[in-house]
């Protein structure tokens, strides 16, 4: 399964007055894809557009290669859905349910059973799939739609928000059978989540929008190489110090309140920037490797992004 | 290797045809109907004409029969248009009621969980969600209606030979074309008014509403006006009108008080509800409605 997985040109859609996504040029390909945002980017408007619920203004989507507005069809038929609201059936039990989704997905009635049940073991509520959907916890529920977007084995998967509304233990356990999905090689999945950690754990690629605009589309893998020489100072005072460290040949951004993120080429040495805090008398009172993380990836989106500030705060617990 | 042992994998196996899709829609909106035992039991129930008819037509063929029940039945033709029209209508009221229970929840639940998108994100258009709910009432109304009156039909051709059957075949062709008319008006109105309030019971009683109250509104604004036009609102009336030009019924039996509307008016007040009915559900039925709630 080689090959972009999606693909934007120029897609440009409106709603009502308002231009939603705004000319979203880019490629995905990553094993699991994921898609941040704050609220109002156009993350849930992109999923929808995807899934063909809303006609592009201007531009094409292509899904594997195949536009969506010429072969809706037979894409959805390759494409598992998991939505971020409760949908269900709600007096249904969970195991006719995901058949009947089966069903409608063009499996034959037979295989339809057999994937439902399949998938009911492979989400751990094997024993809890002849219970009616109503009776269900939260936690459960998102498992059964996790089912009911498998069980006909989609090519691709759109989850939105899997994690919403689950404890630690549940969130962790979402998040292990998202990985065990994506690990089979067999599918390609799609994460659109408010929370920075999932998105993390599981995905090698990222898109971020802001104000229905690409802020970023980058291989967190490659990410994450490119920056292993990534320094965070915390200094008294940055006047000058900071015009220095770029005259060394450092990149550099200030956060604020003496705090700096530096990425040191391979030919600078650390003790080159003690050495200029030094001359300068400024002094460094912390300073740490790390690892590029989404985070920093994220606040780099938000704040290149239209050349905004950053607006979206986001919280300790990785929620934006 | 055993289901629970299995681990994800893509499906690679035959698909169902494309076109077959919706029938998954009715078979399940049958299934669930069917759960029902009160529905089952008033299913049967509307079959009762039905066997009514088919004892009534052996009784008038049958001399031994007239004999027997001491019964003398006179020259007339018993077995004709009218016969028709009454168990078409009488059929009628029974696929209202099956229409009134079966209707209105079938997309209400849909709606009330948030499960359009999850039909609406498969291979599946709108219109064929709605062909696949509306074949639910379309089948149910079918073998109420059209059905046992071609067979009554049938049985009536047959027991009476003598080229009956073609001399009358106009009364089939009325039989049919009547009864798509009901099947179509009666679950279109239910499926748009469901798709309007979202909410079963409120539905129900809408589509009664729609029905019973805008009659008496019709009748109000005959009274006040002192025109007969009112009568475009009671669309139950229409049909009859409709049904009553379709099996050549003279029109002063099937409308009161001798204020005639023309059957052009009749037809151009259902084709108006129908149309209606289908914008409503045009505009309503959409899967990102659920995203924005």
């Amino acid at each position: 399964m080689n090959g972009p997985v999606i693909e934007l040109d120029n897609l440009q859609i409106k709603l009502g007055p308002r231009i939603i996504l705004d000319r979203l040029n880019g490629s995905l390909s990553g094993r699991c894809i994921g898609l941040l945002g704050p609220n109002g980017s156009g993350k849930s408007t992109l999923l929808n557009t995807l899934l063909g619920f809303y006609r592009p203004l201007a531009g094409r989507v292509r899904i594997f290669g195949n536009d969506i507005q010429e072969n809706l069809r037979e894409l959805r038929s390759q494409i598992g859905y998991m939505p971020e609201s409760d949908a269900f059936i709600a007096d249904m039990s969970g195991v006719h349910f995901v058949r009947y989704m089966a069903e409608l997905s063009g499996l034959p009635k037979s295989e339809a059973m057999e994937r439902a049940h399949e998938a009911f073991f492979h989400v751990g509520l094997g024993e809890a799939r002849y219970r009616k959907l109503g009776t269900y916890s939260l936690g459960m529920k998102q498992l059964a739609k996790l089912a009911q977007a498998i069980a006909h084995g989609p090519r691709l998967l759109l989850l939105d928000e899997p994690t919403n509304g689950l404890d630690p233990e549940a969130r962790q356990r979402m998040l292990q059978l998202v990985r065990d999905i994506r690990d089979t090689g067999e599918v390609r999945v799609l994460i659109s989540s408010h929370l920075l950690h999932d998105i993390e754990e599981c995905c090698d690629e990222v898109i971020i929008l802001k104000d229905g605009k690409i802020a970023a589309l980058c291989n967190l893998e490659e990410e994450r190489k490119a920056n292993l020489k990534f320094l965070e100072l915390e200094v008294n005072n940055e006047n000058g110090f900071l015009e220095s460290i770029r005259g060394l040949g450092c990149e550099c951004a200030s956060f604020g309140a003496g705090r700096l993120k530096i990425v040191l080429p391979d030919n600078i040495e650390v003790r080159q920037l003690y050495r200029l805090a030094s001359e300068q008398s400024v002094q460094i009172r912390r300073m740490n490797y790390r690892r590029d993380s989404l985070e920093d990836i994220f606040l780099k989106a938000m704040m290149n992004g239209n050349g905004a500030s950053v607006e979206t705060k986001v919280m300790s617990n990785g929620r934006l | 290797m055993a289901v629970y042992k299995r681990s994800y994998k893509a499906y690679s196996g035959l698909q169902t045809p494309g076109w077959s899709r919706f029938t998954v829609l009715t078979r399940y909106g049958l299934e669930r109907l069917f759960d029902s035992r009160i529905f089952t039991a008033y299913t049967v129930f509307c079959f009762l004409p039905f066997l009514g008819g088919l004892l009534f037509i052996y009784f008038v063929h049958s001399s031994s029969a007239q004999t027997l029940l001491n019964i003398r039945f006179g020259r007339e033709p018993l077995i004709n248009n009218q016969f028709f029209f009454r168990f078409l209508s009488m059929e009628a009221w029974l696929g209202f009621l099956l229409t009134a229970w079966a209707g209105p929840g079938m997309i209400s639940k849909d709606f009330a969980n948030h499960s359009i998108q999850l039909y609406l994100s498969r291979p599946l258009s709108r219109t064929e969600y709605l062909a696949g709910k509306i074949s639910v009432l379309a089948t149910l109304l079918s073998f109420t209606t059209w059905i046992p009156a071609v067979v009554l039909f049938g049985v009536q051709a047959e027991m009476q030979g003598q080229g009956w059957g073609w001399e009358n075949l106009w009364i089939a062709g009325a039989i049919i074309l009547a009864s798509i008319l009901w099947i179509a008006f009666i679950s279109l109105l239910s499926m748009a008014l469901t798709v309007w309030v979202k909410w079963r019971i409120a539905a129900t009683a809408l589509f009664f509403g729609v029905l019973f109250f805008m009659a008496g509104f019709g009748f109000a604004v005959n009274a006040v006006l002192r025109t007969k036009w009112g009568w475009l609102l009671n669309l139950p009336h229409m049909i009859f009108v409709v049904w009553g030009s379709l099996f050549r019924i003279p029109l002063w039996t099937v409308q009161f008080r001798g204020e005639i509307v023309p059957v052009w008016s009749a037809w151009a007040s259902l084709l108006t509800v129908c149309g209606f009915c289908l914008w409503l559900l045009n505009s309503r039925l959409k899967a990102r409605e659920v995203e924005r709630a």
